[in-house]
């Protein structure tokens, strides 16, 4: 069977993890900056308020005057997903992530392991960790089990068998497919709500009126195709993070923390050659929320200056002065080696000398008791403030 | 703070280069030190203010004096005007 867990509101529950105080009160996600005004999930003293999901922001606040907006935060979101699937994988589930919330695996390898079905499902709400309220739907088919999961209650795992699937699909509303607001609308116009109506209609009606998103809507509407779920690489996991002792926000300061970063993450021993396929540049903003940037690069590489021109712009587009950058090695090349170069270049012996008198500086005294000072802001009037000493410990 | 060596990952805490450190400072009516650190003043060579970060909750309000001593050593310290107390500081 092919099992799918859920966990609704997904960001703003990672968001409320650092305020849980605000999760009993009428919240919601605020709006991304210059993006139209729609809530984002909202927690249940809301609901019971009369705010719903992708409300306008002005009819949220005048049906609810003291509803707290609380800011996206990518990053604790992702972090936290990233612990929900390790721990699902850590009791031998291969998972494949749909979204952060939503995670999508196979039970035939792990019922013999647990004792059934619905033992092995009881562990994956377990693994998924208290205080997230996951939910799991299981059935034949990958759709099905994603609305299952929809439907069933906090800690419930439902199971729809194949011979039960029409009628279990036929009652749930059309926001359940991938369809866009205005096929939705469109369907709706014509008197089609609920999954068993569409999947009543002629195929070549369907596909005729409302093309390819139709006809696929059509055959998710009777179930979808059976598929198999992958499961996914676990990623590299590789990172470097720096908390400064204040807020900093000018770019010059921000581009020499993230070239000490990337430095020090190129050294490290773990890489063990690999190529950088994929990075993250993340930060903790002043006023509490996060910030993220994914970049994939074309080649494979492990070249500074490369990887510097990739992230380091990423930079300007941070919203706020921030208080801690991480840089992450989501994804590493399998290739290990490279061409040998016929001449060693300028300076790479002297470097070797330098890393070793260093290892045994650090042997003999201790971790973080060798430094590197990395200019910040070396206009400033306050001394203190021109620059930073970066532990390095590689 | 140093993460396991051989983590996957590493968070470190940087920290000031140049942090001021309390000092011991007598000071005559007219705010000039007389005495760091039990050592008397042979000559102020320079004072100067630094007034920053006004507009933030830290505001900065320095009174600098670069001194050298009887001793004849070369220090920099300054007397913290927001907050009170007198420090030295090397690279100012």
């Amino acid at each position: 069977m092919i099992a799918c867990l859920a966990i609704p509101g997904f960001s703003l529950r990672a968001a409320l993890r650092s305020r849980p105080s605000l999760a009993a009160v009428p919240a919601a996600l605020a709006p991304p900056a210059g993006e139209e005004p729609l809530l984002g999930p909202v927690t249940a003293a809301a609901e019971a308020e009369g705010v719903k999901p992708g409300m306008r922001l002005g009819e949220a606040l005048a049906m609810c005057p003291r509803l707290v907006l609380v800011e996206e935060d990518p990053s604790a979101a992702e972090q936290a997903w990233e612990g929900v699937l390790l721990r699902l994988e850590d009791s031998g589930f291969s998972v494949e992530s749909a979204e952060p919330g939503c995670a999508y695996f196979e039970t035939r390898g792990v019922e013999r392991l647990y004792g059934g079905l619905e033992e092995a499902l009881k562990r994956a709400l377990a693994s998924a960790g208290s205080g997230w309220d996951a939910r799991i739907g299981a059935a034949e088919r990958r759709f099905t089990s994603l609305a299952a999961a929809n439907v069933a209650r906090a800690g419930q795992a439902l199971v729809v068998s194949d011979e039960q699937m029409p009628e279990f699909l036929a009652p749930l509303p059309l926001s359940l497919l991938p369809l866009d607001a205005r096929r939705q609308l469109e369907l709706r116009e014509l008197g089609i709500k609920r999954l068993g109506e569409l999947a009543g209609l002629p195929k070549a009606a369907v596909a005729e009126r409302l093309g390819p998103d139709g006809r696929r809507a059509w055959s998710l509407a009777r179930g979808g195709a059976a598929g198999r779920v992958p499961g996914r690489r676990p990623p590299a996991e590789l990172y470097e993070e720096l908390e400064f002792p204040e807020a900093i926000g000018n770019e010059l300061t921000l581009r020499r923390a993230f070239g000490a970063l990337l430095d020090r993450l190129l050294e490290r021993k773990e890489r063990d050659g690999r190529f950088v396929r994929k990075a993250a540049i993340s930060a903790r903003l002043v006023g509490g929320g996060s910030w993220r940037r994914t970049v994939t690069m074309r080649d494979p590489t492990a070249a500074r200056d490369r990887l510097r021109h990739a992230l380091g712009p990423k930079l300007a587009e941070l919203p706020a002065p921030i208080v801690s950058l991480r840089l992450e090695l989501v994804e590493l090349s399998e290739s290990h080696g490279q061409q040998l170069e016929l001449v060693q270049a300028a300076g790479s012996e002297l470097q070797s000398r330098l890393s070793e008198g260093l290892r045994q500086v650090r042997a003999s005294t201790g971790s973080g008791s060798v430094a590197s000072v990395v200019e910040v802001a070396p206009w400033s009037r306050i001394p203190e403030a021109r620059a930073l000493f970066v532990p390095r410990d590689d | 703070m140093v993460a396991d060596p051989g983590s996957p990952g590493a968070v470190r805490t940087s920290r000031r280069l140049n942090e001021p450190q309390s000092a011991l400072v007598e000071a005559r009516f007219d705010g000039t030190p007389r005495l760091v650190n039990r050592l008397g003043v042979a000559v102020v060579r320079e004072e100067w203010r630094v007034l920053d970060r006004w507009w933030t909750e830290e505001p900065i309000q320095r009174r600098y004096f670069e001194l050298v001593l009887e001793s004849g050593q070369n220090v920099v310290v300054f007397r913290d005007e927001e907050r009170g107390g007198w420090f030295s500081q090397r690279g100012a």
